[in-house]
């Protein structure tokens, strides 16, 4: 039953895509294009970098995109050394970066980081203070902040992470991260490591959150895609595609197409904020 | 010098046997080659006694090695009772049907992929484990448990292996005597074949040592050292796959390399030893 | 005080057996409660056209195909590349090495084969940054790459399994057809080796199951979550083992978790019937061939 009504909307969409005079026109650079695209790097760009590659792909059987993740900083490093054509980031490449690679930078999203909790769980507010408490282990039971009697499991990300990066710097104020913390590898995973544990805290790209987590309000700001755009929401950040020096054929396309109407509908799409 | 088709084989023959020589020591040479800048910059001591902070310039790897012994150990430990009755059932104690069919189920367990046991025990185990012990659920625990599963076959196939190859004069012997089943298999079958079954369990635990999967799934990868089984850990292998990360130059994805050196110097010990003690059996017998 | 002793053996090996299969089939019936709802035509194509796809005309984006073409590719390249190798060294060990030759090699295939696959993984990818910088900037981890390394890791089973399987054949296979004038060669080529081809067979299926089961090596040697089929050797690729292990920590609605078991189901089914037709060939197959970490 709901197999089915899923094929109705996809078949839906389809026909409005096709429709649609605007969403085929973007994708008309690519005409007589071949080659390969490697993406690697971000892992909160992960959803649009397949959205897009997966419209490319359809159309134009020439052409093969692949997406790897591994981190803001593995894409920093692996477009770099040229190992992939786009290296992602979830924050600015910092100079000492840029500057022995000469990378260009491409902001294409404005992105926010949030800090979620499993739904069932009643602490759904918190102060920074209280914050840096959970995360330096100064408070270790959800208990002391109102919840269940129950150790608290927080979730942080790898040393390459840029969600990681930014969070310590705006939410955290660079404030310790408790060592005994659970590592994951992506914004994907901690979404679905916090969706699964009833005792989780994690942080996570707010494009990704979605009904299986629960956004904390941080000092009286409920992390949203409004209050994200209009400011009122602090740990907020750029979404980074970069190529080493300028983007040349395929790569130039795909990042044009990136910001295209049709490329920042994909941006929206998947909750972020357009740059337009 | 004939250039004979026979000989030309045998040169060829020669040569794929030199490839796979060469390449065992060249993975062990690029091991040494890469993370040598490791040893000379910070001092060689504090790569394997110091804690993983790369924030503070920190790149040691003992919580890792810390980390692997604490789910390598139990593993092994939860593995070798396992196995040890099962391997008794399956070559003493058991029907010749139920042998047959144990022997088929052991076979099987150990064509199943690694990472099919990972996935289940994320969303079996660890579960289970939370709400049980407490704790996040991805631990020390519930990474060993899967592990004692996954070489428990291993174990049994060596270890029934060695119970069937003891001289069956002597068992023919003791039970002319009058010696039971049970009795044969404790006070014959097992003091002959004990060597033989100390091999399959250093083996099993050169695998549990060696395993990624499992722990990268199940074990939590935080980079302090656990200090109980209900606490994360991260095991080297772990880590390897985890900072892969990072920049080829760094001295974090260095350390990686220490780690692999570790990694092999772990199980090419347990190798060694276990050539050496099949080796001294053989001249003693 | 012995016959208790004796007694709490059999209740202990009993009891322990129990256990065994009791995970064992709390193992499998919970992967098949959740996994054969997803088995069918949609798991692999998606909303493709199967035909289509097969025929190269149409890309799969949301089933398993992809992935199972990148590991049925890993497997012929692996194969293809550690079995010449392999059976080789295998005869010449077997058949023409001195003792002394016979107990080194001996010694090093052992540690190969005791080597973490994750340390054969590191060495794949800095042999691929290597390339990339010493050599041409194409390079990088890609299926050439996992594949060489996944041959590297297969390579102890199949020495190992031939130069057993040629080791035991009894002297009067090995001396007939020399007696009748044969050279060694031909002794090997139509004698030794034919009769010895259940274990070497019986070595490159478990070869084979090793390299589509293996999740250490490929991750760090160009696995990626989107690739498509693979168009050539130095494309990054997407594997079956990759997508259970990426599911597992990232599936983002329910429908790609039982893509997960779904995937669970065919790669253990593939892994177990490669294993247990092992087996099948050779009976007594050395469990030796087996050990790997």
């Amino acid at each position: 039953m709901r197999k089915t009504s899923v094929r109705v909307l996809v078949i839906f969409f389809a026909f409005c895509f096709s429709a649609s005079p605007c969403f085929g026109e973007a994708l008309d650079a690519f005409e007589g294009q071949k080659g390969t695209i490697k993406i690697a790097g971000g892992t909160a760009h992960i959803p649009v970098m397949k959205e897009a590659a997966k419209r490319i792909m359809t159309r134009y059987k020439g052409i093969v995109i692949t997406v790897g993740g591994g981190g803001s900083g593995v894409g920093i490093k692996q477009v770099g050394e040229g190992l992939v054509d786009i290296g992602n980031s979830g924050r600015a490449p910092r100079p000492e970066e840029i500057e022995p690679y000469d990378l260009k930078m491409f902001k294409w999203a404005i992105d926010g980081v949030a800090v979620v909790v499993h739904p069932a769980n009643p602490v759904k507010s918190l102060t920074k203070d209280r914050l840096k408490e959970i995360f330096s282990e100064k408070i270790d039971n959800w208990k002391t902040l109102g919840g269940a009697d129950h150790a608290i499991t927080v979730y942080t990300r790898d040393e390459a992470s840029g969600t990681r990066e930014v969070f310590w710097e705006k939410a955290l104020d660079k404030d310790l991260i408790s060592k005994k913390a659970l590592f994951i590898p992506s914004n994907g995973a901690m979404k679905t490591a916090v969706a699964n544990d009833p005792y989780a805290i994690g942080y996570v790209s707010v494009g990704h959150m979605d009904p299986s987590v629960a956004p904390v309000t941080l000092d009286g700001v409920t992390p949203t895609i409004e209050t994200v755009a209009n400011g009122q929401y602090k740990v907020s950040r750029g979404l980074y595609s970069n190529t080493r020096g300028e983007p040349k054929g395929l790569t130039k396309l795909f990042i044009d197409y990136l910001f295209t109407a049709e490329g920042q509908q994909i941006v929206v799409d998947n909750g972020f904020i357009s740059v337009k | 010098m004939r250039f004979s088709s026979e000989n030309i084989a045998r040169n060829v023959f020669f040569l794929c046997t030199i490839a796979g020589a060469v390449v065992i020591s060249s993975i062990l040479l690029f091991m040494i080659a890469l993370g040598l800048p490791l040893f000379k910059e910070s001092s060689f001591f504090s790569v394997w006694t110091g804690p993983w902070d790369p924030y503070q310039g920190l790149y040691g790897i003992l919580p890792m090695i810390i980390g692997t012994l604490w789910i390598a150990l139990p593993a092994t430990v939860l593995a070798l009772p396992l196995s040890l009755g099962t391997a008794f059932v399956i070559t003493i104690l058991g029907g010749s049907r139920l042998r047959k069919i144990l022997g088929v189920l052991v076979r099987f367990m150990t064509g199943i992929p690694t990472v099919v046991y990972g996935f289940v025990g994320i969303f079996l185990l660890v579960p289970l484990i939370r709400e049980g012990f407490g704790g996040a659920g991805m631990c020390v625990l519930a990474a060993s448990i899967v592990l004692a599963i996954l070489i428990s076959p291993t174990m049994i196939l060596f270890f029934s292996d060695s119970l069937t190859s003891v001289n069956p004069v002597d068992v023919r012997a003791a039970k002319a005597l009058g010696a039971d089943r049970v009795q044969r298999l404790l006070y014959v079958i097992l003091p002959k074949a004990f060597g033989g079954m100390t091999s399959g369990f250093i083996l099993a635990m050169g695998r549990a040592l060696g395993d990624t999967l499992i722990a990268l799934m199940l074990a939590g990868n935080a980079i302090r050292a656990p200090r109980g089984v209900l606490e994360p850990a991260r095991t080297l292998t772990a880590h390897i796959a985890l900072v892969k990360a990072a920049d080829f130059n760094s001295l974090e994805f260095r350390s990686i390399f220490a780690c692999g050196i570790a990694l092999y110097l772990f199980t090419t010990t347990a190798v060694v030893a276990v050539r050496f003690m099949d080796y001294k059996r053989s001249v003693v017998q | 005080m012995h016959a208790v002793a004796e007694k709490a053996v059999v209740v202990f090996s009993w009891a322990m057996t129990i256990v065994l299969c009791l995970c064992v089939s709390i193992f499998l019936g919970y992967l098949l409660i959740h996994g054969l709802p997803s088995l069918g035509r949609d798991l692999i194509f998606g909303a493709a056209d199967p035909l289509r796809v097969l025929l190269g005309r149409a890309r799969v984006f949301d089933g398993l195909f992809p992935a199972i073409m990148g590991t049925l590719f890993l497997v012929i390249l692996s194969a293809s590349l550690a079995v010449p190798v392999g059976v080789c060294s295998g005869i010449y060990l077997a058949e023409y090495a001195g003792a002394g030759m016979k107990k080194f090699s001996g010694l090093l295939f052992d540690i190969l084969a005791g080597i973490p696959s994750i340390v054969i993984g590191l060495f794949g990818f800095s042999l691929a940054v290597f390339l990339h910088n010493h050599l041409d900037n194409r390079f990088g981890p890609c299926l050439l790459i996992s594949s060489l390394s996944l041959a590297v890791l297969v390579l102890p089973y199949i020495v190992r399994s031939t130069q057993t399987s040629l080791e035991e054949l009894p002297d009067g296979i090995r001396r007939t057809a020399i007696a009748l004038g044969a050279n060694k060669l031909q002794n090997i080529a139509y004698v030794l080796i034919p009769n010895a081809l259940s274990g070497i067979s019986s070595g490159i299926i478990l070869a084979i199951g090793r390299c589509a089961e293996d999740t250490a090596v490929i991750l760090l040697t160009g696995v990626v979550a989107v690739a498509g089929v693979p168009s050539s050797l130095l494309s990054q690729y997407e594997a079956l083992p990759f997508y259970i292990y990426y599911i597992s920590n990232q599936y983002t609605n329910p429908g790609e978790l039982s893509g997960g078991y779904g995937a669970c189901l065919i790669l253990l089914g593939v892994c177990a019937f490669l294993f247990m037709s092992a087996y099948g060939v050779k009976k007594h197959l050395s469990h030796r061939t087996l050990y790997r970490a």
